[in-house]
């Protein structure tokens, strides 16, 4: 039996079951401690296992996640990593998420109990993020890709196995959203025509980051006919316009994830990130008049009544509060297509680099690696 | 809320019926396990003020039976 063993054992932290696949899938779903899908049996083995890429205490709490506020130790997340399918060089990622979720400014408190259908959305950037294979061309958002897929699905396990956002009782979403499975991409870096996400943020681009957004399900633009940047941001920015969307109330960050080809073509009068942001805010407005009469009543004219007061029924209603508030990235492989993600309103995207316990930025995952 | 009863303040929530569940978890989370919760039917928001009215009729009397047993 492995020391870690042991010391579960001590602490009652350690339960057993009939080791068959199906039995230990059972077991898990009757305790609530699953998504739904299979997972990995978390056995300590494979718990140290994943550990041997933590220079962390492995008992001391690096988080505590709401709303249970659970102490999110490395040998639990560890756990759900295991569970999730998680590679052992994934598991600094999987810490570094868990780690930008925590910041206040993300308000993890109130996107896991809401109503609203948000997620953590994870975007990597850096070195790290290719060396560990998170995919950044072809269905980047999609299936396939390992690390994506378990990468996310660990954190969204953690949220729940940890946290308590179990529907219904900590989680309160009403319909949810797909993406609450796994929502994990990394910028396609070598396809965009402006600076990374994490370079524009100020961090180096030999760095490696995590920005998290609590954002709802990607929605597609469509655009294979515009040739100019004004033809292609006019497309998408009619795709942003849309009245259900928090982001016309609150102060959220949006997400446009730009396909490398819409990127090119919007880019191609010469066009900066800043410029296609300034663009964007301009022109994704709907007038006041398409809200409804009980909204307009309701929310604009007192909530927003600093703004809409008296404000005329054709006043522009913009889709985020500033034009820099807008997250843009490139991701994705060949194809005319771009993707707009909403988020939940009182929010704001968080941003973290991975760095290891002396403080120097990790160039590599293997500097990681214990012993 | 939960500070306003540790510091030996009545205090109350007013909790939807579908809310119940969390508002229970998270009175328990935050120390105070007893903390009443004000029952009221889902939902609150998005009604207009005849509705609101009704509901906190229901609330009100939860309200007076609360202040009058945490006084005596």
């Amino acid at each position: 039996m492995s020391s870690l063993a042991d010391m579960l054992k001590k602490q009652g932290a350690m339960v057993e079951c009939d080791d068959d696949p199906e039995a230990v899938f059972e077991f898990l779903c009757s305790k609530g401690w699953s998504d739904g899908l299979p997972v990995i049996p978390p056995t300590p083995e494979r718990v140290e296992r994943m550990l041997s890429y933590c220079d962390r205490d492995f008992d001391r709490p690096v988080v505590r996640i709401p709303p249970r506020f659970g102490a999110a130790t490395p040998i639990r997340v560890a756990a759900n990593a295991v569970m999730a399918g998680c590679k052992p060089e994934y598991f600094p990622l999987v810490l570094l998420a868990l780690e930008a979720l925590a910041e206040e400014p993300y308000n993890l408190y109130g996107t896991q109990a809401t109503t609203h259908p948000c997620t953590p959305m994870l975007i990597f950037n850096g070195p790290v993020a290719a060396e560990v294979g998170i995919n950044s061309g072809h269905n980047a958002m999609g299936n396939y890709f390992r690390a994506n897929a378990v990468i996310g699905r660990a954190v969204r396990l953690a949220l729940v196995n940890i946290g308590a956002a179990i529907p219904g009782i900590g989680d309160m979403a009403t319909a949810g959203t797909p993406a609450k499975f796994t929502f994990c991409v990394a910028e396609n870096e070598a396809a965009s025509p402006w600076e990374p996400l994490h370079v524009e943020l100020g961090f180096p681009r030999a760095s490696s980051t995590v920005t998290v957004v609590a954002a709802e399900s990607p929605h597609n633009v469509n655009d294979h006919e515009s040739l100019t940047p004004e033809g292609i941001l006019t497309m998408i920015a009619g795709t942003m316009a849309i009245t259900g969307s928090n982001n016309a109330y609150y102060a959220g960050q949006p997400v446009m994830a730009f396909g490398p080809e819409h990127a090119a073509t919007a880019a191609s009068g010469g066009m900066s990130k800043a410029g296609v942001k300034q663009w964007l805010f301009d022109h994704a407005t709907i007038p006041l008049s398409k809200f409804s009469k009980e909204g307009i009543e309701r929310r604009f004219r007192r909530k927003l009544a600093d703004q809409f007061a008296n404000a005329p029924l054709d006043a522009p209603v913009h889709m985020w509060a500033k034009p820099e508030d807008l997250i843009v990235i490139v991701t994705g492989g060949a194809g005319k297509h771009s993707q707009y993600v909403p988020t939940f309103g009182n929010t704001r995207a968080v941003t973290r680099v991975l760095k290891r316990s002396d403080g120097e930025l990790v160039k590599s995952i293997q500097e990681l690696r214990r012993g | 809320m939960a500070q306003l009863t540790k510091r030996g303040l009545i205090a109350a929530v007013v909790c939807s019926d579908n809310f119940m569940k969390l508002g229970t978890a998270q009175a328990k989370v935050f120390g105070v396990p007893d903390l009443p919760l004000l029952k009221i039917q889902h939902p609150l928001g998005g009604l207009g003020m005849d509705k609101v009215r009704e509901r906190a009729a229901v609330a009100l009397p939860q309200l007076i039976k609360v202040v009058r047993e945490k006084q005596s």
